[in-house]
């Protein structure tokens, strides 16, 4: 378990070490001007330097963005729920799928921040809420009508509502599936929550903060936002990670992503 | 069959069926006629066996009998009652070709599963799983889930859990099809095991002509286009050992049950329509 453990964390480490490096070297060699691209080092010490500054935007814009998780996905479940009762066939699910991707959601925020009050917080997770929602309802109903036959005609044997065969069996078969769609939405809405601040609005957050630093010419500060943002994003799929091992068992965890 | 024939309000009946026809895409270029004019009574405690080629309606006949699919005329009586009836009172046990085990339950949980359903309390689920996984010798697997076991393994746990509200009835097709020949043969004798302990009614749906005739009281056999009976054999082998399959009056079986698929087989061969599979 350990080594196991150990052999999936150091070829990331490795890697991104021999990245890092690389990129400081090629910005020292080649004396690159921040604006081009700054050197790790100039971002991590913007980073260091304005630390509080980089937790009270990330802290900002992760509460956008799990607000918007929670909502996305409590309304994903719901309309998967209700699609499963009309959606009999998986072949139905994927040109759905398909078309909801093109949606471009994040288009929506400047209407979205005429709708509601542009000085709140509500455009913003409403955003994150929308596009949280479609990988969820996607997944899920995928898990809610990917049943077996056989376990249908068993459940059938046995005298079982559609209630009581959804409770049992299309519920327990979709957990994957949520799983698979939450990891799949958690950064997203870090994203999304984060974009969204670049139509105006409140400016704490990481987004505003990113566009200020770069207007402002602040190049290495508007790097250490981002690497802000990047661990901010890293720590919501990490937080599903270890969600998904609390909840379900070793099998089905791979069931629905190989 | 017995010399008197059991009618439906008999309590020795298992199963009454009489001019059972059955007909898929009815009105359509394709219809298929699934099971035409069937008959067949089985008494309480026997055990037959439905054998034929692909399409020849077993598989649909066992539905019929389980309410799994509806049927168009004639009657079918599970315990003197309607098969929905039978079905909503839970007087069938069925096991599938795949175990249907459901992955996110323990053995133990599977096996409760029919006892959830008809409500029992959890002492008493957990009692009768314990009892049920000890005559399916899986009691130190208890906790493993279904994919931690072996195929003929989970077959068990899909055995027992047919087991589970102790039904008078146990429908199976083709539970060992996907097994391979030695567990298939050890997963025979285990059956047969607890169909002595447990006295049970059982129609299995299976391919394999050694296994209806070495498992069998009676082989009913069946020929498609349309699915019907063909012909009955007794078979009278008496009580099952490892001889058995190596006896001069296992083969006789064999050889009677062959030449009766073989009868309808060839004389059916010319007129089959391709696609006609059900």
């Amino acid at each position: 378990m350990m080594n196991t453990k150990l052999g999936h964390v150091w070829p990331p480490i490795l890697v991104a070490t021999l990245f890092l490096g690389g990129w400081q070297l090629l910005v020292v060699v080649q004396d690159l001007k921040p604006f081009l691209l700054p050197a790790p080092s100039l971002i991590a010490s913007e980073f260091s330097s304005g630390a509080a500054m980089m937790w009270g935007a990330a802290y900002y814009t992760a509460t956008t963005a799990f607000l918007g998780l929670i909502s996305g996905t409590v309304l994903g479940l719901i309309t998967a729920l209700l699609a499963q009762r009309f959606i009999t066939v998986d072949k139905l699910v994927a040109p759905l799928a398909a078309g909801l991707a093109t949606v471009p959601i994040i288009a929506l925020t400047p209407i979205l921040n005429n709708m509601f009050n542009i000085t709140s917080r509500t455009p913003r997770v409403l955003v994150t809420a929308i596009i949280v929602l479609f990988p969820i309802f996607v997944n899920v109903t995928r898990g809610l009508i990917q049943v077996h036959a056989t376990q249908l005609e068993l459940m059938r044997s046995l005298n079982a509502t559609p209630r009581t065969t959804l409770r049992v069996l299309r519920i327990p078969n979709a957990i994957p599936f949520f799983f698979t769609g939450l990891k799949i939405a958690a950064p997203l809405s870090v994203i999304a929550a984060l974009v969204a601040e670049y139509f105006g609005g409140p400016q704490q957050g990481l987004g505003s903060r990113i566009a200020s630093a770069a207007a402002n010419t602040a190049y290495g500060r508007a790097w250490a936002y981002v690497l802000a943002a990047i661990i901010t994003g890293l720590i919501f799929y990490l937080a599903i990670i270890a969600l998904e091992r609390l909840v379900t068992p070793r099998k089905a965890q791979v069931s629905t992503t190989t | 069959m017995t010399p008197t024939q059991l009618d439906s309000k008999n309590p020795g009946s298992a199963l009454a069926i009489s001019g059972l026809s059955k007909v898929f895409n009815a009105g359509n270029p394709n219809e298929v006629t699934a099971l035409s004019d069937v008959h067949l009574d089985v008494h309480t405690g026997e055990f037959i066996s439905l054998i034929g080629p692909s399409g020849c309606g077993k598989s649909t006949l066992l539905r019929v009998i389980g309410d799994l699919t509806g049927f168009d005329s004639g009657s079918v009586q599970v315990s003197g009652k309607s098969p929905q009836d039978a079905r909503k009172e839970r007087l069938y046990g069925i096991a599938f070709q795949q175990a249907a085990l459901f992955d996110w339950r323990t053995v133990t949980r599977n096996i409760e599963l029919p006892l959830e359903l008809a409500g029992w309390q959890r002492p008493q689920r957990q009692e009768r799983s314990a009892e049920l996984l000890d005559m399916v010798q899986l009691s130190e697997f208890a906790h493993h889930r279904p994919w931690e076991l072996s195929g003929g393994m989970q077959q068990r746990v899909a055995i027992a859990r047919s087991l589970a509200v102790d039904p008078p009835l146990l429908l199976m097709d083709e539970p060992f099809g996907a097994l391979d020949e030695m567990t298939r043969e050890r997963m025979q004798n285990e059956l047969l095991k607890i169909r002595m302990e447990t006295g049970k009614t059982i129609v299995f749906v299976t391919h394999s002509i050694p296994e209806a005739v070495y498992l069998s009281d009676r082989v009913v056999v069946m020929s498609p286009r349309p699915g019907r009976i063909t012909a009955e054999i007794d078979v009278d082998l008496g009580d099952r050992e490892e001889m058995t399959r190596e006896s001069d009056h296992f083969f006789r079986c064999v050889t009677s049950v062959r030449e009766a698929l073989r009868a309808h087989g060839t004389s059916n061969s010319t007129s089959s329509s391709p696609g006609g599979e059900i």
